[in-house]
């Protein structure tokens, strides 16, 4: 057993080479992976990025073609249960039997895995707020309800370690809010968590990092606010934006200058505002404005992935 | 895997189509308990008590083998049709047990349910033989006609099983109960027809049906003491007893076997 954060240098999830093809179509290309004890790690991209086809890795409902797949310090091959009693997933859209009630549903998924008191059932029920409909059936749920039962589920076994595969799909904002707010709260509880969504504000508030995929390759992976950081820019208002970029241009630690609605956009390191302003006024000009412009993880997603990440 | 079993077992108990299939296949023993009272009533015969057994069982090998045609591809295949299939493995210990305590668990539902119709039957023909006025009178259950029953009983769940194991490997590979339901119920129609036109070609070909489900399964169950009405047209070149057993037994093993050989290999996506 390896449920201390210490064992395995607190690495609680690891793929190395991971890779999946479907016939031509290579789906995930060389994933390599690391999730810590604790931490709520995003799995980032757009559509047919690859991010279900790795959680239906993780879960071992799709076989790698090739890679390793290693959890709490054992290899999902040859430790497929041992490993899934101890993980919870929400996986897309949350499948139930529309015939049963949410609490017979639960109930009968915990006869399979085994070990689950009833009244933990009715614990995990009141914890998504779904007590009080628990007899009805799941056909007559909301979205909203439904997703609530599968987080239902992932707790029912008090997992250390979530995956959750696009949990507020089909939520309303309330809905949304309600899961959002649950995701840090199983971080705290000993949870290691992987989040993959589309939705980056969702994504910026709760993960501590994130990896980006396109087209099935990690194209980055780093802390969220690191990431963030990454896409800021210094924006400055000058008399004569063409002459001051011109300036900016000679400096070697600029990556690019930008005239946009009178400002000039700076790709800077985020620490050079006023290594900026004296480069500037030794050349006689004088900045009215000078600003690090914020950016959000979206922008960054959408300046990595491109044209894919606007579809 | 008695945890995935009694799972299995909970959610065929809370289907409502379970409930549905089983009041069929009532409805239809009380269909056949009046005919033959009616029967009894014209031509004065005593079909009374002596048949409910064996007419029960003639008509489990009939519309029962239909009605768990349609239990175990409803079993596996509805599954993948609500895609509780993905949430199902990842509370399973294995796929081959879960697919394992699925093939269980509507063996299981369906021996009951044949037992259920044996009596239901019996209890049926019990209330028309005494709506009818006729004697009830005991004498014909001897330890031989017991044993005899017995024994048929399990001959029409054999010749039940390999229809049973198709319908699970055609769901399976249809990933829905429709070709699973298509497959059992269309073999057990279909194919004493096709075979009929084969028989009639002549040749090596007259000789396939021989190594088909129907030619077999009528061989297991002809050795039943079966009433007069209900039991097989003998006929002559019918295959030997062994041989029919062989047959069935390669059918539903080689079902079985590719059922599981195929789901522990697929990906489940989408």
């Amino acid at each position: 057993m390896v449920d201390q954060p210490n064992v395995n240098n607190g690495v609680v999830l690891r793929t190395t080479g991971l890779s999946k093809s479907f016939g031509r179509l290579a789906a995930v290309k060389d994933l390599n992976l690391e999730l810590r004890y604790g931490e709520v790690f995003g799995l980032l991209g757009p559509n047919g990025a690859g991010k279900s086809t790795t959680v239906g890795m993780l879960l071992g409902l799709i076989a790698p073609t090739t890679g390793d797949i290693e959890v709490f310090g054992l290899r999902l091959k040859e430790h497929r249960w041992p490993i899934l009693r101890r993980v919870g997933a929400v996986i897309e859209e949350p499948a139930f039997y529309p015939y049963l009630s949410g609490r017979d549903n639960l109930e009968a998924l915990a006869r399979a895995i085994g070990g689950i008191s009833r009244s933990k059932i009715a614990d995990v029920l009141e914890r998504v707020n779904l007590l009080d409909r628990a007899h009805d059936r799941y056909a007559t749920y909301s979205m909203g309800m439904k997703q609530r039962l599968g987080v239902a589920f992932t707790l029912l076994r008090d997992p250390e370690l979530i995956l959750l595969d696009e949990p507020t799909s089909g939520l309303d904002p309330a809905g949304t809010k309600e899961v959002r707010d649950l995701i840090p709260q199983l971080a705290n509880e000993r949870c290691t968590v992987l989040l993959c969504s589309h939705l980056l504000h969702e994504v910026e508030l709760v993960c501590d990092r994130v990896a980006i995929l396109k087209q099935g390759t990690m194209i980055a992976s780093a802390p969220v606010r690191e990431l963030v950081a990454r896409g800021q820019m210094l924006q400055i208002k000058v008399a004569d934006p063409s002459a001051a970029a011109a300036v900016l241009r000679s400096l070697p630690w600029v990556k690019s200058v930008e005239e946009a609605d009178g400002y000039l956009i700076v790709d800077a390191p985020r620490d050079s505002a006023s290594r900026v302003n004296q480069a500037l006024a030794e050349q006689g000009m004088f900045a009215s404005e000078l600003v690090n412009r914020g950016t959000s993880l979206e922008n960054v997603f959408l300046e990595l992935t491109g044209k894919e990440g606007r579809d | 895997m008695i945890r995935l079993i009694s799972a299995e077992l909970f959610k065929l108990r809370r289907r409502r189509m379970t409930r549905i299939l089983l009041y069929v296949l009532l409805g239809v023993l009380l269909l056949m308990a009046l005919i033959l009272l009616g029967i009894a009533r014209l031509t004065q015969m005593d079909l009374g008590l002596p048949l409910a057994v064996p007419v029960a069982l003639t008509v489990l090998s009939s519309l029962g083998t239909v009605l768990a045609v349609i239990l175990t591809a409803s079993a596996i295949g509805s599954e993948y049709s609500w895609r509780t299939i993905r949430t199902m493995l990842t509370a399973s210990e294995s796929r081959a047990r879960l697919l394992g305590a699925k093939l269980i668990s509507a063996i299981t539902i369906i021996l009951i349910g044949m037992v259920i119709g044996v009596a239901a039957g019996f209890v049926m023909t019990l209330i028309t033989t005494a709506i009818g006025g006729q004697a009830l009178d005991f004498d014909f259950a001897t330890a031989s006609y017991a044993r005899d029953q017995f024994l048929q009983f399990w001959r029409v769940f054999y010749v039940m099983l390999p229809y049973i194991s198709l319908a699970f490997l055609f769901s399976v590979i249809g990933r829905s109960a429709m070709p699973g339901i298509a497959m059992g119920i269309g073999l057990l129609f279909v194919e004493p027809i096709v075979s009929g036109f084969m028989r009639l070609a002549g040749g090596w070909i007259a000789e396939v049906p021989d190594f088909l489900l129907n030619r077999n399964a009528n061989v297991i169950t002809g050795l039943g003491e079966l009433p007069f009405a209900f039991s097989s047209i003998p006929f002559d070149d019918a295959p030997s007893v062994a041989h029919a057993a062989i047959v069935l037994a390669v059918y539903s093993v080689a079902s079985i076997a590719l059922a599981f050989y195929l789901f522990r290999r697929r990906d489940l996506t989408g």
